[in-house]
């Protein structure tokens, strides 16, 4: 992968923002008003603003680069008022993602790629090698789509080039509107984890609007809310949206399964492990083993001379002298990566026949054993609006919220 | 039918003279009236409202049977070249006006949008994105264009030019069929050779247009 990462990145400030449409405009497009928005956005972090149709995320978005003018209140990129910069040269510095990709059909890939570095007037060789350096960025072999047209390419492929492209100028700020709404959900899914690697390096900051309130939660460092009427009605990070909705709208909006969303945000990581009874396999059944296993989980954790999990035994079939490789074993499932998320662990827990999750490192050693018990307590002690361990606020939102 | 090769064989300098004078004036109007058109076309797409009374005077044009519109202006103009362009224009501005319209109404939005979206100025953007994504459609109206001229270039041979239409005018006027058909044959020729210039012309202007689909 080429070099990429650079530091550029602004805040995004919206200050007081109101945009109402007469009601000849209203009557062409379905873009819904907004209401007073005020909310910023750190650098280097993505900011989805999610809600039904026509609660006016996407007019939000368009009035950063200017598609769409605010009736009244400010847009602040870095500081300075979007309205105060020369448009074109606005737009040049902004990525933009739309959800029907809007890729030029009579340009090849590698053109379509270059857009913006051809409006900033880069020489032709340096625009070439960047559309080279963005397609391995976003795992499209140069060498293969670089002289192709757009209507060779599938849906997946297609939307891969519309990041390329927003990204090739290196801009601070990127918009994303709907950007993986028009594929299917296994390369949506596949998409997304993409591009949030890419973030993690790339750092710019990032715009992105779904009503998708599953994909907001995933994508999003913090989701903003927004509810017919264009009023925001939550801003925040993903976890404090989910633990505690600030209003029934929002409420209704994340879904009677919140509980369960919240699952997909934590990973196996942020839990405190249990300890599992471990013994190997070649040691006798002792009264002691018993005595362990009485006050913990109740399944003896077999390990090999490695520490590598070798299978279960019931409390019930250890019996004292008598070697454990005599009694019934159960295998050792289901192993659980330290990085799966709850919601992974939990469902494997569940369709195991011992509800407890194997958690090894990559050697495959025990580390601990995570159960449904374990998770619930995770989600008792982070509900409501304090953050959970491990979770320090780089971000201040105190003068964001209404 | 009867045709005397051996008058074909001895005229060919008047044959190809009349052919080329032919086109000659099928191109001029064909040019003047693509120039004349795209400048309405872009004030159309620009400011939507003018497309009722343009397209109504165009329309009105084209309505006007070809050989009242010569003796019209003939009084004005005379005989002359000026007489049969005025005329030709005037019939081929219709169908390239809505060509070039609907050929930039057709334009993908989405295109249209990502071209702004990223800092297109108004201008750039019609010159690089919409105007290309529209050739298909406009070449396909030139095509119609230069057809319909070539057919009407015949009736200009009544204010004295006419190129092949001459040669067919004389044909008749001295009961000498093969100058009719040599007439009818060459602009037979003429059409679908200027068809497949046309053609050609729009392939190498819209590679991406052939492409398959993935």
């Amino acid at each position: 992968m080429p070099e990429q990462a650079t530091a550029r990145a602004a805040t995004v400030e919206f200050e007081h923002v109101t945009k109402h449409y007469e009601r000849r405009e209203a009557k062409d497009g379905a873009l819904g008003a907004v209401n007073d928005l005020s909310l910023v956005v750190p650098a280097g972090k993505i900011c989805v603003l999610v809600g039904p149709s026509g609660c006016g995320k996407t007019t939000s978005l368009k009035m950063v680069n200017r598609l769409i003018e605010p009736t009244s209140g400010r847009i602040l990129l870095d500081g300075v008022d979007a309205a105060a910069r020369d448009v074109t040269e606005l737009r040049r510095s902004i990525g933009y993602v739309i959800q029907q990709v809007g890729l030029f059909p009579h340009q090849t890939i590698a053109e379509n790629v270059a857009t913006v570095p051809r409006l900033l007037g880069w020489p032709s060789a340096r625009q070439r090698q960047r559309a080279e350096e963005l397609l391995q960025l976003v795992g499209l072999d140069p060498a293969t789509y670089a002289t192709r047209y757009p209507v060779e390419l599938s849906g997946g492929e297609r939307q891969r080039v519309g990041v390329a492209r927003a990204l090739a100028a290196d801009p601070p700020i990127m918009l994303m509107d709907e950007p993986f709404g028009a594929v299917d959900p296994i390369v949506r899914e596949r998409l997304q984890d993409e591009f949030l690697r890419l973030q993690e390096t790339l750092a710019k900051t990032i715009l992105f609007v779904t009503h998708d309130i599953d994909e907001a939660i995933k994508m999003g460092d913090l989701v903003a809310v927004l509810a017919d009427g264009g009023a925001l009605a939550q801003f925040g990070r993903p976890a404090e949206i989910l633990a505690s909705p600030a209003t029934p709208f929002v409420a209704r909006f994340v879904g009677a399964d919140r509980g369960l969303k919240r699952l997909s945000l934590r990973r196996v990581d942020d839990l405190e492990l249990l300890p599992p009874v471990t013994a190997n396999v070649r040691d006798m059944g002792t009264a002691d083993l018993l005595r362990a296993l009485a006050s913990s989980f109740p399944w003896l954790l077999l390990v090999d001379d490695l520490g590598r999990p070798a299978g279960w035994i019931a409390r019930g079939d250890v019996r004292p002298g008598v070697p454990l490789a005599d009694a019934p074993t159960v295998a050792a499932e289901p192993l659980v990566d330290r990085s799966a998320t709850l919601k992974d662990a939990l469902s494997r827990l569940l369709d195991a026949d011992v509800h407890a999750g194997i958690v090894v490192d990559r050697e495959r050693r025990v580390r601990g054993l995570v159960t449904v018990a374990g998770i619930a307590a995770l989600l008792r002690e982070t509900a409501g609006p304090d953050r959970g361990p491990g979770e320090a606020d780089p971000l201040d939102l105190g003068d964001a919220m209404p | 039918m009867n045709i005397h090769w051996d008058w074909i064989a001895g005229n060919l300098d008047e044959i190809a003279g009349a052919t080329l004078e032919h086109l000659e004036l099928t191109l001029i109007a064909v040019g003047v009236g693509f120039a004349l058109s795209l400048l309405l076309a872009l004030a159309i797409y620009r400011w939507r409202r003018l497309y009722g009374p343009v397209a109504g005077v165009a329309g009105l044009l084209y309505t006007i049977p070809s050989l009242a519109l010569f003796a019209v202006l003939v009084p004005f103009t005379g005989l002359s070249v000026l007489t049969a362009e005025i005329g030709l224009v005037g019939y081929t501005l219709l169908i390239l006006i809505r060509g070039i319209v609907s050929g930039l109404d057709g334009v993908p939005r989405d295109a249209v949008e990502a071209a702004t979206g990223m800092g297109y100025a108004a201008g750039q953007r019609l010159s690089r994105v919409e105007l290309p994504l529209a050739v298909p459609v406009i070449v396909t109206s030139v095509r119609l264009a230069t057809v319909t001229t070539i057919g009407l270039v015949m009736v200009t041979a009544l204010i004295g030019e006419g190129g092949l239409g001459q040669l067919m005018l004389r044909g008749f006027n001295r009961g000498f069929p093969t100058m009719v058909y040599v007439g009818v044959v060459m602009s037979v020729v003429l059409a679908v050779t200027l068809d497949l210039v046309l053609v050609g012309l729009q392939r190498l202007l819209t590679p991406w247009a052939r492409k398959r689909t993935a």
